[in-house]
């Protein structure tokens, strides 16, 4: 099997870098890759333009925290912190000055005699985090680091994860499955699928110019419209229909005319609009309260399901059965050729 | 006549009691969530529910019989697991039929209804695959199949999705939703995960150290809710410190702690109460005058920017402007930020301090 | 400081690393395995002394087959009957809580902290007819097989029951609460869901019951004689695998034309023993048990009301008529005893040397069995570590009368014995307490998840650090729980001491069943006392150590 292939990956200083993808696309076997814990069949890892390949994963200052945390259960709060430092026989009275600085900054002070199971799940990451700021990392590996914990909780920390991350000027590699995660945290993300990177740019960039129907549908949700490309000729629009007649637009694209493509538009970008401006028309099949927003499922006659994110406050405009018509901002659909497996193989998350 | 109810629940653990006055009805064909943090006992309440653990106290009653010594296999439930539980050593076919096979239904049935759920969460071409050779998201659903093969009328899920992935999990929960509202099931969903509940549900039970804190429609516990815990839990919002100016006919004034002063709803508070001012982030905009403030953080969200600011009155404000907008934000600029005098709520002011009312852990 | 680092940095070099690994390898190849089943070759060198004196004398291939079956017949039902009365009491510590589980959980072990030696002296006072009973003795026993099958489920017993129990810990309970919202009864779901995956539990505590059933001696040994001197005289004829090795292993002192008999007594013992567990694995993991098929009503009768409480009651009797007033029945006997007196100093002194000897042992078993548990349980993907797993189990299933008269062979051929008994001894000992630690912390090592010491190395330690700070604390308590359990039995053992040295091996239990061969009851009882204490301490602290480690994690 191949976990991850044919990778290619430069992470700056400083950066904080996601790995998002779904279960299996071999994010875990690239982080164990940098740490050393795996070896690559081929290929090379640098850490500071120093190729680290054969290095022993305790001679690279590449700092791991797994998913699960791997705080040592016998050691306190404040022996987990100070694993690294005591490994490195840093002089005591520095190693004092770590532990004292390093628990206030993840607000543990008060229970630095506490041992790991007496924590909540939220504090048991900070203590991890700690510990491996305390070795004074290269780069910070981080394997799905909120993974564990509650959604609630998640939204706040991601915020306080990369404060603390940027705060201190480190270099991270943050793996993850969740894209909204990605988006928030991440300077840069690395879309992995199949143990391949598909594409690498900011969150606007991986949002708004989705390399693939697969990434466009990944980070953050799309609809999708088949058809052929009818005219492509002026650099302001594609023009895209299908046999029935449908026609859509889309974002200028290379391809020539009649090649069969995808429209990807997200489904935050679909908008609810008169049928007389619309592209398309359809049924409400459901219209799901989701706090900011409404998802409205729209059932249009002969394409499937479409999904719509109305602003909570023109709920009332919109209820169950009414015939709406979707458009939405030309520049906002991307134009794919049509994917050689089908589009639902291409589309597949699970 | 599926309906469940719980009188006057306590359920003690030795010293520790995971849930208190528990007192619930949920009617028949009613989709619930029963949502909290970790360790608010909602799983408790689910298990009781079950028959998995008794209650140390109160009655629980489904279909109007009280359930106390009545045995898990005789209450007609089905129930979904966290970790999934797909018996190992048998395929997806096998799991599903297990139900119909301990229940005795003859042969007819045996071979007909697990099909017939397999056949609904679209998995019948993958019948043969034993649990290890399925995706997370499919044994889920195979998992649910398995439930409804049992032919329960009374559905129980306990936190269902959270071993998924997020894009996983998003696309299951409206199959969830669709799937138990076609067949007409009452179900119990327990979750930690707000917008799950939000998108799956009829009515969220919200829960916090044992005690049920507000149960109402998602709707309303978005728009309307009665507690501070609620507000910041249910939905992020922003959290004012003030005190109560004056309050009118048609908006409550006040005043924050530089002095500036703000509107909101009409309120029973008496002036110089002290209260906390709940705004969501897409009620706050940008304006010409209003509460000023600087802007400390900008975040890329997709389909909008959230900015967060420091105000004047040195409280922490999020609000989100559409990524089509106009005008350019930068990291140091002042803003000054408004909102309709209904999107702001008022509630006292917590003695023990707002961060500790709306702590999560 | 400067050289320690040095040393330090040496030993952590790959080339050492992979040097000290060979030799870990080597030595359990060369003294623990080879050495168990030496024998074989024997049949190989000396095939004619074998035809002449034992193929071709039907007396004695008669004596041979009729042991070798009686053994056989008493392992086999001695793990039914352990299986049967086990699989409840393990459920019940598993999946139960009750008042008392403390106790039963206590109760369980104390049969394994009493010597077979005393064990066996200790059941047939309990069990055998006697003209004139000890008080409050059963004494209805007058057949020898049915005196073995009852003393060999009580030292076998608990074997069954922790491997029963630690498999069903490792089920999640969840399997079976899911099977019954699906409308399964109790009995049902445990049945169809639950046993299903037990098969590996099965196998371990099946193949355990059987090899010590097969293996014992001692306890054997004295339960017989004391059958004859309480005048039953079958007892006298009666002989299993081990007890006739050890009978002939005596008169091949003075008469060697014994040794190729003992020889062949040996190899078929090994042979079998290995080929019938070969056998016994793979059914176990290829019997289905009748899951398609439910009976929904009765069985759901058989969950409610007073069945599962007759089915728990009738197991707890078991263990407490069966298993536990025989063991320690020996404490009646000495009270109402008329008392002789005992030759003390020879007593303290096999008492010394036995624990010498398992002192010794223990030490050893922890420094080359830590290595070597940690090379295969790291190594689990490679196919030599699946090998020398297997092979680990070797000494555990041959019966310790014939590795010990393997291992009197293997150093008789290297050259002279005289003046090395203890040498061989000790060697014998290492060989068949080595798996104890070795299975102990191989298994605790590969429950605890790896992205600790993982962790630990992208933290900066190398691997000696990782395994120090790190998996060391978290495994300490299974070591000693290994080691403790490789002491005791050591402590407890006749056969494979009996073999290499005869009767007049200086150790505590060989001079116990001496002493009840030369009809000295009392002495012998008092001398089983003083063994079953000391265990008894050691036990105790492996209760305490263990318990301790489950605080931890």
């Amino acid at each position: 099997m191949v976990a991850a292939d044919d990778l290619e990956l430069t992470v700056e200083n400083g950066e904080y870098l996601c790995l998002l993808g779904p279960t299996g696309a071999g994010k875990t076997t690239t982080l164990r890759i940098i740490a050393g814990l795996t070896a690559p069949d081929s290929g090379q890892v640098f850490l500071d333009e120093k190729d680290v390949t054969k290095a022993e994963p305790e001679e690279r200052n590449a700092v791991l925290l797994s998913q699960t945390y791997s705080l040592f259960p016998t050691m306190t709060v404040a022996e987990n912190i100070l694993f690294g430092p005591e490994i490195r026989k840093v002089p005591e009275e520095e190693k004092k000055r770590t532990l004292i600085e390093l628990l206030d900054l993840v607000r543990l002070t008060k229970r630095a005699d506490s041992y790991p199971r007496e924590l909540s799940g939220g504090m048991q990451q900070r203590n991890a985090l700690a510990r491996a700021l305390a070795t004074n990392p290269d780069v910070l590996l981080l394997d799905e680091p909120l993974r564990a914990l509650d959604a609630r909780l998640r939204i706040d920390l991601r915020h306080e994860l990369r404060s603390l991350a940027k705060a201190l000027g480190l270099t991270v590699i943050h793996v993850t499955h969740d894209q909204e995660e990605a988006l928030v945290m991440a300077d840069r993300i690395a879309v992995i699928r199949d143990g391949r990177i598909i594409q690498v740019g900011t969150p606007r960039e991986v949002f708004d110019s989705p390399a693939t129907p697969f990434v466009a549908n990944f980070v953050g949700q799309s609809n999708f419209f088949t058809g052929s490309i009818l005219c492509s000729g002026n650099d302001r629009t594609t023009t895209v229909h299908d046999e029935e007649g449908r026609v859509v637009f889309a974002r200028p694209c290379a391809l020539p005319v009649d090649s069969k493509v995808v429209v990807a538009v997200k489904i935050g970008n679909t908008r609810v609009v008169k049928k007389s401006d619309a592209f398309l028309t359809g049924t409400v099949e459901r219209a799901l309260f989701e706090g900011r927003i409404v998802h409205l499922d729209v059932d249009v006659p002969g394409l499937g399901r479409y999904s719509v994110k109305l602003p909570a406050s023109r709920r009332d405009q919109v209820s169950v059965g009414d015939e709406i018509g979707l458009n939405w901002s030309v520049k906002k659909a991307s134009v794919f050729p049509y994917p050689e497996g089908g589009l639902e193989n291409e589309l597949k998350v699970d | 006549m599926p309906e469940v109810e719980l009188r006057g629940i306590v359920k003690r653990f030795g010293k520790v009691t995971a849930s208190r006055d528990i007192d619930l009805k949920i009617a028949d064909g009613e989709y619930v969530t029963i949502l909290g943090p970790s360790g608010c006992g909602k799983t408790t309440l689910i298990r009781m529910i079950a028959g998995i653990i008794e209650p140390s106290e109160g009655k629980v009653l489904i279909g109007g019989r009280d359930m106390e010594g009545v045995p898990i296999e005789e209450r007609d439930i089905g129930y979904v697991f966290q970790n999934i539980a797909l018996f190992p050593h048998l395929n997806a076919l096998g799991n599903v039929s297990y139900g119909p096979v301990v229940r005795n239904k003859d042969r007819k049935e045996v071979e007909e209804i697990p099909r017939r759920y397999l056949e609904l969460v679209k998995l019948l071409d993958r019948m043969k695959m034993f649990p290890s050779e399925l995706s997370g998201g499919e044994q889920q659903k195979v998992s649910l199949a398995r439930a409804l093969a049992s032919g329960a009328k009374i559905l129980l899920l306990d936190e269902p999705l959270s071993a998924l992935d997020a894009r996983v999990r998003m696309d299951l929960r409206y199959e969830l939703r669709r799937i138990t509202k076609d067949l007409g099931l009452t179900v119990v969903h327990v979750t930690h995960d707000q917008e799950e509940a939000m998108t799956v549900s009829d009515r969220i039970v919200l829960m916090r150290n044992g005690r049920i804190v507000e149960t109402n429609t998602p709707e309303m516990l978005y728009l309307e809710p009665k507690d501070l815990f609620t507000a910041n839990f249910v939905g992020e919002t922003n959290l004012l410190e003030g005190v109560v100016k004056e309050v009118l006919e048609d908006r409550s004034l006040v005043e924050l702690r530089d002095g500036t002063v703000v509107e909101a709803r009409p309120s029973k508070f008496k002036s110089g109460d002290a209260v906390v001012l709940s705004i969501r982030p897409e009620r706050v905009h940008p304006a010409s005058e209003g509460l000023g403030a600087v802007i400390r953080c900008i975040t890329f969200m997709g389909t909008y920017i959230r900015i967060s600011v420091e105000t004047d009155s040195e409280d922490r404000v999020n609000f989100d402007v559409s990524t089509s907008e106009d005008r350019d934000y930068n990291i140091g600029d002042r803003v000054d930020l408004i909102w309709s005098k209904r999107s702001g709520i008022l509630y006292p002011r917590p003695p023990e301090g707002v961060q500790e009312a709306i702590k999560l852990e | 400081m400067k050289r320690q680092d040095q040393l330090l940095e040496f030993v952590n070099r790959k080339g050492f690393r992979k040097g000290w690994s060979a030799f870990i390898i080597a030595f359990f190849l060369l003294f623990v395995v080879l050495p168990t089943v030496f024998v074989v070759t024997y049949a190989i060198t000396d095939w004619d002394a074998i035809s002449i004196t034992v193929l071709s004398n039907p007396k004695t291939m008669a004596i041979i087959w009729d042991a070798i079956a009686v053994s056989f017949a008493i392992a086999v039902i001695v793990t039914v009957i352990d299986f049967f009365a086990g699989l409840p009491v393990a459920w019940m510590l598993v999946r139960k809580d009750f008042r008392g589980k403390e106790l039963l959980d206590t109760l369980i072990d104390m049969p394994l902290a009493v010597p077979t030696a005393a064990l066996g002296f200790s059941a047939a006072i309990f069990w055998v007819v006697d003209p004139s009973p000890v008080p409050l003795s059963l004494s209805i026993i007058s057949s020898p097989f049915i005196l073995i099958v009852l003393l060999h489920v009580v030292f076998s017993y608990p074997y069954m029951v922790r491997s029963l129990a630690a498999i069903l810990e490792e089920i999640d309970e969840t399997y079976e609460t899911a099977g019954r919202t699906l409308g399964a009864s109790r009995l049902t779901a445990a049945r169809t869901i639950t046993l299903p995956l037990f098969r590996a539990g099965l196998a371990t505590g099946v193949i355990l019951c059987f090899s010590r059933s097969m293996s014992e001696t001692g306890g054997t040994l004295i339960a017989l004689s004391t059958m004859s001197s309480l005048g039953i005289v079958a007892a006298d004829s009666f002989a299993t695998g081990p007890t006739l090795i050890a009978d002939w292993r005596t008169l091949s002192f003075t008469d060697p034309s014994y040794t190729p008999a003992l020889a062949f007594v040996s190899i078929l013992l090994i042979i079998l023993s290995l080929v019938l567990l070969v056998v016994l694995k793979l059914l176990i993991m290829k019997f289905h048990l009748p899951l398609r098929r439910v009976w929904p009503m009765p069985e759901k009768m058989l969950s409610r009301g007073i069945f599962p409480k007759l089915k728990d009651g009738s197991a707890l009797f078991f263990l407490a008529m069966i298993v536990l007033v025989p063991s320690f029945f020996i404490f009646t006997y000495v009270l109402f005893a008329t008392p002789q007196a005992a030759e003390w100093d020879s007593f303290i002194f096999a008492l010394g040397y036995s624990f010498l000897l398992a002192g010794i042992v223990t030490i050893i078993d922890i420094a080359l069995g830590i290595p070597f548990a940690l090379y295969i349980s790291k190594h689990r993907e490679k196919r030599s570590s699946h090998v020398l797993d297997v092979l680990v189990n070797v000494p555990l299933i041959v019966p310790t009368a014939a590795l010990g008269i393997s291992l009197t062979l293997f150093w008789s051929n290297i050259g002279s014995l005289s003046g090395l008994e203890f040498f061989i001894l000790v060697l014998a000992h290492v060989a068949f307490t080595y798996p104890l630690v070795v299975r102990n912390v191989a298994g605790a090592v590969e429950e605890i998840d790896p992205s600790y010491e993982e962790t630990a190395r992208t933290l900066g330690a190398n691997p000696m650090q990782s395994f120090r700070r790190v998996l060391y604390p978290l495994v300490k308590g299974s070591i000693l729980a290994g080691a403790i359990m490789a002491f005791t039995r050591s402590l407890g053992e006749t056969g494979a001491t009996q073999a290499i040295l005869g009767n007049n091996a200086p150790t505590a239990p060989v001079f116990i069943v001496a002493l009840v061969q030369s009809d000295a009851f009392f002495q012998a009882g008092l001398a089983c006392i003083i063994l079953i204490i000391v265990s008894y301490v050691f036990m105790l602290m492996l209760r305490y150590i263990t318990r301790k480690r489950k605080e931890v994690i």
